[in-house]
């Protein structure tokens, strides 16, 4: 009676605890399978809607928490370039011009979800603060080391090293505020800044 | 084999059970930003946070070009009234049940643009209130308790953005 017991109790703690690991994997892989692609980026038009799906109010209770629905904000991350994880060795260049949107903004974020230290205090660029060429269109790099011209600086999360789950060290992330149609619409093809693996160390 | 067999149901049963997890954790993490957040700020009042930085770490992805305020409410001693001056630039409330679903919002861009320059008041009932028994804007909330969050622009010269949120109010219906 007693193996029988110590046998079900061990089944019911291995199952909590291999429950709690897929849901992990499957969740600290982004959007994942849930996600319309966009190249590199990823979003949910579900993302804060009642409608979304279990997985996806899980991934946004634990990434995204009190994100807006996407009549007022959409949000595309990127988390990989061309399939590779985005790294802190590594120095990428965002293109882009404007957005339909009444403001957008890039941000950088650490694995854990939070916004990376840096000593310049800057975590993001949005659509008025950017150094523009001449035509409006806009170059930013994203590099743990000084850039010139619209520097992104990336670096260490502050969480501690044991907790990261997630592939990549940092991600991006686009809000489109107020979007236009073509996004709610076709976010699968509506314009978005290109990011581009320019060197690694 | 019997180890086997044991080893395929713990994994079927650990496959379904992410499910289950994934379906009680927005709550679970709700409930307990709901209390940590309660326990620091209060209930039923607006408290405007400072612009976010790397230390801002109690909501993730904070956005570094916003200003928040944020009210915790609980609506099982009567509604709240909320008022909120809206400034020019973005400017959005919205409201999350206890599952953090979005439920309902309102902004100021777009076809919202004729808000800007006035003040919203708006009153905040229950599932079990009858909306008809309130004038003007009527929000209803599919649970009890939930997070109303401010939103404005944090871009630029923000004196206008952040007296908007200093002068928002969410208290109980007097």
């Amino acid at each position: 009676m007693l193996k029988a017991f110590i046998k079900l109790t061990a089944a019911a703690i291995a199952i909590i605890l291999l429950s709690g690991l897929f849901l992990a994997r499957n969740i600290t892989s982004g959007f994942g399978t849930m996600a319309e692609r966009n190249g590199d980026w990823e979003t949910n038009i579900s993302t804060g809607s009642q409608d979304a799906g279990v997985m996806l109010k899980a991934a946004v209770a634990l990434g995204g928490l009190l994100a807006s629905t996407q009549e007022n904000s959409m949000y595309y991350r990127l988390s990989t370039v061309a399939g590779e994880p985005l790294r802190l060795n590594c120095r990428y260049k965002i293109e882009g011009k404007d957005y339909n949107a009444d403001w957008w903004s890039i941000t950088a974020y650490g694995w854990d979800n939070y916004l990376i230290p840096n000593a310049q205090k800057r975590y993001s660029f949005n659509n008025e603060n950017l150094i523009r060429n001449a035509d409006g269109s806009w170059i930013i790099t994203v590099a743990a080391t000084e850039q010139p011209g619209n520097w992104l600086p990336v670096g260490s999360s502050g969480a501690s090293r044991w907790r990261q789950f997630s592939h990549q060290d940092f991600d991006l992330l686009l809000r489109l505020y107020t979007p236009g149609v073509a996004y709610i619409q076709r976010p699968q093809s509506a314009p978005l800044p290109i990011v581009t693996q320019e060197s690694c160390q | 084999m019997k180890l086997v067999r044991w080893l395929i149901v713990i994994g079927v049963c650990a496959w379904a059970g992410q499910y289950a997890l994934a379906l009680v954790l927005p709550n679970l993490v709700m409930e307990t930003v709901y209390a940590l957040g309660g326990k620091s700020i209060g209930y039923n009042q607006f408290v405007v946070n400072r612009i976010p930085d790397e230390a801002s770490r109690s909501i993730v992805r904070p956005s570094p070009d916003l200003l928040y305020a944020v009210c915790l409410y609980d609506l099982k001693d009567g509604p709240l009234a909320i008022e909120t001056p809206i400034a020019e630039r973005y400017w959005s409330l919205q409201f999350y049940q206890m599952n953090t679903d979005n439920y309902a919002g309102v902004t100021n861009q777009r076809a919202e643009k004729h808000r800007v320059g006035s003040t919203m008041k708006m009153t905040l009932i229950s599932r079990d209130d009858d909306p008809t028994t309130y004038g003007g804007t009527v929000i209803q909330s599919p649970t009890d308790r939930g997070i109303a969050l401010l939103r404005a622009s944090a871009i630029g010269n923000r004196a206008a953005q952040q007296a908007a949120l200093d002068a928002s109010r969410c208290h109980p219906v007097d």
